[in-house]
């Protein structure tokens, strides 16, 4: 298993150094954070912001999928706890540039809920889960969330929630993405919780076939 | 010993202010008009009598008794803001000669000194003080100008409205018992 995470992990690096075109990341926080602003005035409710936010992702994320099954040209993960692996690894580090800690949760109603230190549950069942931890976000950087904000509940960066739930859906997995806590609501740490609803049954090709 | 820093947008509108204490030892030189007003004359009145009398310019500072500065609640608040809001024009005149960023001091009164630095963005930084520390108060406005472009970037934030963010002002302060 180790090995295989050493080369995710190559494969992320390569995918981010071939890629030609690159944003500058003032210019892209800069934008997310025009956007995010604007949807508040919009919407003036910071539930519907974050449905919206999460919405955009999605569409994002059915169609930045194809982009990078054609780059990475990897095929169908065997398991769930590889679907999260690759995620982190190979994923947001083609697109960000930022590698998120994987820490794979266990099978809610069987077993104990204990996470770390079990053997590894059937990693193919419902409710399975694995939790993203970002030590910085590129979309974030010099924000600070107004006081309204934080009581209304607001998840600035969610639509990374959509993009991975809309990215997993096109390969057949409809997944539950949701922000569990985060360093500009005043928390320890940025996470996004990834839980598998279940398998998708419809045979859609995946990649080039 | 103070010091008062005003944040000023270009339209001069204060967008901030903040009064730091200093810890540091300073020479502070005593006004010695103050010291033979008697001591009853703690009102504004007495403030006027003293600039009129002495001063160049139309803004006073309220001394304690015996020539000791009284600090907090023996000196005016609006006081310490009409220093700041007559140094605007001697800032203006500097700003047109020459175009640095750190205009040393640009102003100066009974013993209160006014510093001034603007930013590209024609922001104004002005900060009284009463000892000179040049290159304490240089990095001092590099810092508050680093932080203030900090704070533009944030997008919740709107150009030109007062900044409040208290995370703003905790590293404005941290920064300030660092440089002065």
């Amino acid at each position: 298993m180790a090995t295989t995470s050493k080369q995710y992990k190559a494969i992320g690096e390569d995918l981010w150094k071939g890629r030609t075109e690159k944003i500058n990341a003032e210019l892209f926080a800069l934008t997310y954070g025009a956007l995010v602003v604007q949807l508040v005035q919009d919407y003036e409710d910071y539930a519907e912001v974050n449905k919206q936010l999460e919405k955009m992702g999605y569409n994002i994320g059915t169609r930045l999928i194809e982009d990078f099954l054609a780059r990475s040209g990897l095929g169908r993960c065997a398991d769930f706890r590889e679907v999260g692996e690759v995620v982190a690894k190979v994923g947001f580090k083609s697109f960000l540039n930022i590698t998120p800690t994987v820490t794979h949760g266990a099978l809610p109603p069987a077993s104990s809920p204990t996470r770390s230190s079990m053997p590894p549950p059937p990693a193919n069942a419902p409710g399975t889960s694995f939790t993203l931890q970002f030590d910085e976000n590129p979309l974030a950087e010099f924000v600070e969330l107004p006081e309204e904000a934080l009581e209304g509940g607001l998840w600035f960066s969610n639509v990374l929630c959509g993009v991975i739930r809309g990215a997993l859906e096109m390969v057949q997995m409809q997944v539950q993405a949701t922000f569990v806590s985060d360093v500009l609501r005043g928390d320890e740490t940025t996470e996004i919780r990834v839980t598998l609803v279940k398998y998708l049954e419809e045979e859609v090709p995946v990649g080039d076939d | 010993m103070s010091h008062h820093l005003f944040l000023l947008s270009p339209s001069d509108t204060p967008l901030y202010s903040l009064t730091h204490y200093s810890s540091k030892p300073s020479q502070s030189t005593s006004s010695p008009l103050a010291s033979n007003l008697p001591s009853w004359s703690t009102s504004a009145f007495a403030g006027t009598l003293t600039a009129l009398s002495g001063a160049s310019s139309a803004s006073q500072t309220q001394h304690g008794q015996g020539g000791t500065v009284k600090i907090g609640g023996g000196q005016d608040r609006h006081v310490i803001q009409m220093i700041a809001n007559a140094s605007l024009d001697a800032i203006e005149e500097v700003m047109r000669k020459e175009s640095v960023m750190y205009l040393k001091s640009v102003d100066k009164f009974n013993e209160w000194t006014v510093s001034a630095f603007v930013t590209p963005g024609n922001m104004k930084f002005v900060l009284l003080h009463e000892s000179r520390n040049d290159d304490g108060i240089k990095a001092f406005f590099n810092d508050v100008w680093e932080l203030y472009v900090k704070t533009m970037l944030n997008p919740f934030h709107t150009a030109h409205t007062p900044i409040r963010s208290p995370v703003f002002d905790a590293r404005v302060r941290a920064s300030a018992k660092k440089h002065l």
